[in-house]
Parts: structure tokens; C-alpha cells; sequence
């Protein structure tokens, strides 16, 4: 159901102007070291598989929950680079509501396809076989697992690591040029002023909680008559609660960082983060199981109320405050 | 799934970018009157299907089947210019989709080939096949579905046990009832139904004629009967004219709002850079009769017949007045030339997708990995939608608007990812 809540009409102080030192500082101390990490996380995790590709190696698996938590910590920083030659996409194919992740390395086993020992050729191939989720399902999904060690299953293990690293690589580099981009706005470039730059980092901020909310919490809790709990994220290798989670922490430095002049939203902010973050911890479910009974359920949907809140704040205090306005994302539309 | 819609409100007082100009008013009722034009024209070539579909199911042939795929195809033209009217009006995104959702599970509906594959994680309905069994579990319940009727449609099988994909009404299930699967892959071609699916004698093909004929029938019946409805909702004393006019300020909001969503999440993301990335030809929008350029081309002016304030009806007629385009140029001339500019250059991406399917380069062929043309084309439609959404952005910041409504929880029970 779409519900409008009441329209509130606000008054933005006419001082209210955007503020580029934000930017460059979430540049410096949010977005470039989340990617620095990413980038070499995977590559730790590309090297490791060339070692041990048996899916289940505590040394591949490690690597792999090493590598996808810096994914997720980086994964609301939708801009630039990452939305540039299929990156992010094909790190993270999820929700993949019509099964194409399994379908797809189901199609690269039965035929034993040489694509994947062709890195260019593999780059070209549905981003639903290339990025975190399809390795999950080779290193977790019973169906998956190979019955000898090693053969296709694992030079397709290797092929996922290589091109997870290549497109983290990808990202981190491109992020060296589109940092000037995002510093200097200007009137002919991509961003014309600081308005458009700060909304730039705003949106990533906003569509970063509501992925958490309607995408990792929402889908597993389908509607009450019908709870969802095979739809959790990554549930296969039990990361769903710890996605949230980690998901919660990225966007908080963020939050925290955009409110730094507004100290009494920064402290409301902050109560709200706080409070998600506890419950996110104390979850006793990791894969958000219980949705299917009540008292589970409940727990999800107190900490998807705990994460609104938080959007709340950002919506209809933070976003005057500094002057912007949400603008459209990914998640609009049906 | 239902969404909203990052949304914006107007600050009516101060210097707001719409100080002189053209009214608001006329701006919202010139909206209201090409919403009204839309539907009617969308209800009236539904009526002329539902002709097609009568004559089809009364006397079955090859030219009968042919006529009804051409009115379904005409019907599409008036239809998709009105998805600009989907976000941004509650009224119409509630009522969406009953006409319009997509994708869908056939094989809920029909018999479908193997390589369909059978019950999913996701859906357990996904080969329930109404069609062939008059009579069927759905969860726990037993379903008595002897007769084939609009109700048996309408309220029991759409959306079946909770599940999107279980679309059982509406132009995508009348699709999938003429052409069939579309089972040519990468290569050029739509579904190809045979006619005698429709046979009511001993030459019926794929079993069950009458069922699949009483099938057709209700799901026509149902398409004219929703379109009369939205259609009375914009005319004159309806409740999506009034909704939009009671509040000047959400009026313009909303316009905004259903043509920067449509263009980067829906359009731009979900319809096409989606469906490049996953190179799978059933990730086309009309993808039983091979009609998506078609489909892009017709939702992308939408967008821009919305801002230009002017839409020339399936019978020529054109209805234009006061613009939003107007409303802008009033306040900064420039801004107004680089949206116009904007959309036009979209127009061009999505004209040359149109006229390379026409000319053969099925859209199927386009989405096939390492088809550098195809991912030419169809990112250049990609790349307009986005840029414009760009402007239209800069549209809502000029109008000295200030992020105000919020996004109740009742919109996150049924969450929506375009892609993460």
C-alpha cells in the first residue's frame, strides 16, 4: 500500500545553503577508504582461491565473509564509479526475485562453459553469475557443492574471485578521477554547484537505509499472512542479521559526518542509529528465520520501525537543514 | 510492488522560482485533461481488443488470432503514455496493477514448454496452469475454478498466495494469451501461439480450448471494465482530477515525482539496464509479442508530453495548454531549454531502438552478452533517461521545494528493489 503520511510543510531558513567541505570530507574519511578496503579485500580474497578453491576451505570461506563485509560497508555508495561499466551490479546481483543467480551458474556447469576461463569473456556474461551472491551459492547451496574437489567448480570459484576483485578494483581507481569531479563542481561539469554535489551524497545516504530497510528486512518479512524467510539476504551462508548490521554502522559515519552542523539533529540521529544498532546486535537470528512466527517476526519488524525512524529524521530534519532535496534513486519505481 | 516515491513539496511562500508565470491551476488541469485523453483512448482501442477477442473466440482462425495480436498491439500505443501518471498519484499506482504488472509467471495461467522449469523458491503457483485444471490447491485453500470468470481473475488468482509474479489480469496475461511463450531466445521472433489454441473441435491445439477461450474473454472484460474506472477518475468530478488539484503545491510535486521515477528507477533501471545486464531475452517488457522498443518508446513520451503539456490522441486530436514547461521557463529560461533538450535527445535514443527492432534487430538480439550494437542502443536510451532525471532533479530544487513527505511503513511490507 502506498501510505502518505501527512504533508508537512516546512520552512527552509533562507540561510540554509549547501555545504562542500561536507563532501570533500566524506570523500576523505567515508568513501574512499570503504573502497580502499573493498579493493583489497577482494584481492586478498582472489589470492586465497587461487590457493583454495574447495568451496568449503575455512581459508576460501573466511575470505569470501572478509571481502563480502566490506562490500556491504561500501554498498550504499551508489555513485560515480560504481554505477559506471555494470560495477556494482555485478558485485551484488540481490534481490534476484526470478532465481536467475542459480539458473545462470546452473547453465556455466551443465555446460561446462570455457567462458570462464576467459576473464574478458567472463567480464560479459549476466551479472547475476559474477559478484558476491553467486559465489555464495557455489560455496554454500547444497545443490552446488561438487562431489570431487576440484574440476569446474573450482576454476569457476576462481573466475567469480577474479572479476569480484576486478570490479572493486574498478571502483577504487575510478573513484582517484571522479573525486575532482565530485570536489569541483562547476557550471558546465557533471554537478553545477555544491547543491548538486552534497545531493549526490545525500541520496546514497537515504537509498542506503531504504535498501535496509524495504530489500534486507522487508523481503524476508513478506506481509504477515505471508512471511518470507527464503527471500533473507545471503542466508545461504548466514549473513543476513550481520548485513544489516554492518549496512547500519556504514551509513551511521555518514549520517553522523553530513549532521556535524547541526548538533541537535546529529544528537537525534544518533539516539536512532543506536537504538537499531542494539536490537540489530542482539538478534538471535542470522538468517531472519523466525519471521515465520510471531514473536520472531515482531523483532524484525521493531528493528525495520527503528531503521525508519532513522530515515525519518534524515528526510524531514537533516534535508532541509542542509538545504537539499532527496531527488530520485534506484528503488523508485515498482 | 507498490513504492513510494521519493517526494517533494513546494514551499508556496518566498521566492519561489513560479513567482510570475503561468498558473498552477491551469497547469494541473491541462495534466488532468491529457490523463482523461490517455485513458479514454487506453479504454477505447481496449474496447476495440475486446471486439477482436469476441470475433477471435466466436469463429477461431489465423486472421482472427492476427486481428486481435494488432488491436493489442494499438491498444499499447495510448496505454504506456499514461505510466508517467504512476508515480506521484497514489490513485493510479494503487490501481496499476490490476492492467499493467509485470513480470509474471506464466505458466499460472497456460501451459508453458520445460525449459519453463516448475514451482520456484519464490512462487509455488508458477506452473498451476487455471487453464488445465478446473480445480486446484493455492496454499491451503481448494479452488473451485470450474468457471473461468472476471471475479475468479480478479479476486482469487491475482496475485495468488501473496506472490507478485501470479499476475493473472491485464494487458501482459492477454499478451501471453494470443502470442504464447515467446521460445525463440536470442533470435528475432515473438511467441507464436497457434490459432487452433483457440479450436473449439476436434483440431484444438494444447488443450482445453474453451477453458483457455473463456480465459481471454474474461480477461478482456476485466481490462475494459479497470480502464472505464481510472478513466472516470480523471474526468470531471473524479477522484485523481481532485487529488491533484486540491493542493497546488503536491499537484506540481506530483507530476514531477511520476516523471523522475518513471525515467531512472522504472524505465531506466528496472526495464532496460536490468535486462541488458542480465542478457536474458524474457527481461523484456513486452516480451511474448516482442513489442518493448515499443513499450520504451511510448513510456518515454509520456514523460515528455507531460512536461511539453500537449498529447495528440489516437485520433489525431490534439489536447495542449498550459505547461509545466511554461511554469519553469517563467522562472529560468535556461532550465526549461536544457529539460527540453534532455528529453529530446531521449526521444532520439529511444526512436533508434524503435526503428532498428522495426527493421528487424529484435529487442531479444539487443540483450544477448557481447551484442556491443545492442548494448549501444538500448544504453543510449539508458543514458537519456538518466540525464534527464538529472534535470528534472534541478527542476525540483529551482522550485524552492523542501523534502517533506515521508514514506509510511505500510509501503515496506511489500518492499521494492529495482536492482541493488
Amino acid at each position: 500500500m502506498l501510505k502518505r503520511l501527512s504533508c508537512l510543510l516546512a520552512f527552509v531558513a533562507q540561510g540554509a545553503f549547501a555545504d562542500q567541505t561536507l563532501v570533500d570530507e566524506a570523500i576523505e574519511t567515508h568513501i574512499l577508504p570503504s573502497f580502499a578496503l573493498l579493493n583489497e579485500q577482494t584481492a586478498v580474497l582472489e589470492e586465497v582461491a587461487r590457493v583454495h578453491c574447495t568451496a568449503t576451505a575455512p581459508e576460501l570461506r573466511s575470505a569470501f565473509h572478509k571481502a563480502f563485509d566490506s562490500w556491504v560497508r561500501a554498498s550504499h555508495l551508489r555513485l560515480g564509479p560504481s554505477e559506471e561499466n555494470e560495477r556494482a551490479f555485478a558485485l551484488a546481483f540481490w534481490p534476484d526475485t526470478k532465481g536467475f543467480t542459480p539458473r545462470s551458474l546452473n547453465d556455466l556447469i551443465t555446460n561446462q562453459d570455457p567462458a570462464i576461463y576467459e576473464p574478458a569473456t567472463f567480464a560479459e556474461l549476466s551479472i547475476a553469475a559474477r559478484g558476491f551472491y553467486a559465489l555464495e551459492f557455489l560455496l554454500y547451496d547444497t545443490t552446488f557443492l561438487p562431489s570431487e574437489e576440484a574440476g569446474y567448480h573450482c576454476d569457476l570459484v576462481r573466475a567469480i574471485t577474479h572479476e569480484i576483485h576486478r570490479n572493486s578494483a574498478g571502483i577504487y581507481l575510478g573513484w582517484q578521477g571522479f573525486q575532482e569531479t565530485l570536489r569541483n563542481p562547476s557550471l558546465e561539469g557533471t554537478f553545477k554547484d555544491e547543491t548538486e554535489t552534497l545531493r549526490e551524497v545525500f541520496k546514497v545516504l537515504i537509498a542506503g537505509l531504504q535498501f535496509t530497510s524495504d530489500a534486507r528486512l522487508g523481503r524476508p518479512l513478506g506481509t504477515f499472512d505471508h512471511p518470507r524467510p527464503a527471500r533473507a539476504e545471503a542466508r545461504r551462508s548466514e549473513r543476513s542479521r550481520q548485513h544489516v548490521e554492518l549496512s547500519l554502522r556504514a551509513t551511521y559515519d555518514l549520517a553522523v559526518l553530513l549532521s556535524q552542523n547541526e548538533p541537535l539533529i546529529q544528537k537525534r540521529l544518533i539516539d536512532a542509529y543506536d537504538r537499531a544498532i542494539e536490537l540489530a546486535q542482539e538478534m538471535d537470528d542470522p538468517t531472519f528465520a523466525n519471521v515465520a512466527d510471531p514473536s520472531g517476526r515482531f523483532r524484525v519488524e521493531v528493528l525495520q520501525q527503528a531503521v525508519d525512524r532513522i530515515r525519518e529524521i534524515i528526510t524531514l530534519e537533516l534535508a532541509p537543514a542542509l538545504g537539499v532535496t532527496e531527488g530520485f534513486n534506484a528503488l523508485d519505481g515498482d | 510492488m507498490k513504492t513510494v516515491i521519493s517526494s517533494f513539496a513546494l514551499l508556496l511562500a518566498g521566492t519561489s522560482a513560479f513567482a510570475a508565470g503561468a498558473s498552477k491551476t491551469d497547469v494541473l488541469t491541462n495534466y488532468s485533461n491529457i490523463a482523461e485523453a490517455k485513458y479514454a483512448d487506453s479504454l477505447a482501442t481496449a474496447k476495440t481488443l475486446q471486439a477482436a477477442v469476441v470475433a477471435l473466440v466466436e469463429e477461431p482462425s489465423a486472421e482472427k488470432l492476427e486481428a486481435a495480436k494488432k488491436a493489442w498491439l494499438a491498444a499499447r500505443v495510448p496505454y504506456q503514455q499514461t505510466e508517467v501518471f504512476r508515480f506521484g498519484n497514489a490513485i493510479v499506482d494503487d490501481w496499476e496493477g490490476k492492467v499493467n504488472a509485470w513480470p509474471l509467471d506464466e505458466g499460472l495461467i497456460d501451459y508453458v514448454d520445460t525449459s519453463y522449469g516448475g514451482a520456484t523458491d519464490e512462487n509455488a503457483a508458477a506452473v498451476l496452469n487455471v487453464i488445465a485444471n478446473p480445480s486446484f490447491t493455492l496454499g491451503t485453500e481448494t479452488i473451485d475454478a470450474a468457471s473461468i470468470t472476471p471475479g475468479l481473475l480478479e479476486e482469487t488468482l491475482q496475485e495468488a498466495d501473496g506472490v507478485e509474479a501470479n499476475v493473472a489480469t491485464g494487458y501482459h496475461a492477454i499478451e501471453f494469451l494470443l502470442w504464447g511463450q515467446d521460445l525463440n531466445g536470442h533470435e528475432a521472433g515473438a511467441g507464436n501461439r497457434p490459432w487452433t489454441d483457440y479450436a473449439q473441435d476436434t483440431t484444438c491445439t494444447g488443450a482445453n480450448c474453451d477453458r483457455r477461450a473463456a480465459y481471454l474473454t474474461a480477461a478482456t472484460e476485466l481490462l475494459v471494465s479497470d480502464l472505464e474506472w481510472i478513466t472516470a477518475q480523471w474526468a470531471e468530478g473524479g477522484q485523481a482530477r481532485a487529488d491533484v488539484l486540491a493542493d497546488e503545491a503536491a499537484g506540481i510535486v506530483a507530476m514531477l515525482t511520476g516523471m523522475g521515477s518513471l525515467s531512472y528507477g522504472e524505465q531506466a533501471g528496472e526495464r532496460m539496464r536490468l535486462g541488458l545486464m542480465l542478457n536474458d531475452p524474457e527481461e523484456e517488457h513486452d516480451c511474448f509479442s516482442d513489442n518493448t522498443h515499443n513499450s520504451h518508446y511510448y513510456d518515454g513520451l509520456g514523460v515528455q508530453n507531460v512536461y511539453l503539456g500537449s498529447y495528440t490522441r489516437v485520433d489525431g486530436t490534439v489536447i495542449s495548454g498550459a505547461s509545466l514547461s511554461d511554469l519553469v521557463a517563467a522562472g529560468n529560461t535556461d532550465l526549461d531549454v536544457e529539460m527540453k533538450t534532455k528529453l529530446s535527445t531521449t526521444m532520439k535514443a529511444l526512436g533508434a531502438i524503435k526503428t532498428a527492432a522495426e527493421a528487424g534487430f529484435a529487442y531479444d538480439q539487443m540483450l544477448e552478452a557481447g551484442n556491443e550494437a545492442g548494448e549501444a542502443l538500448v544504453m543510449g536510451g539508458v543514458n537519456g533517461l538518466v540525464d534527464q532525471t538529472k534535470t528534472i532533479e534541478r527542476i525540483v530544487a529551482a522550485l524552492d521545494v523542501n523534502t517533506i513527505e515521508f514514506e509510511g511503513s505500510d509501503s515496506l511490507d511489500n518492499p521494492s528493489a529495482v536492482f541493488n
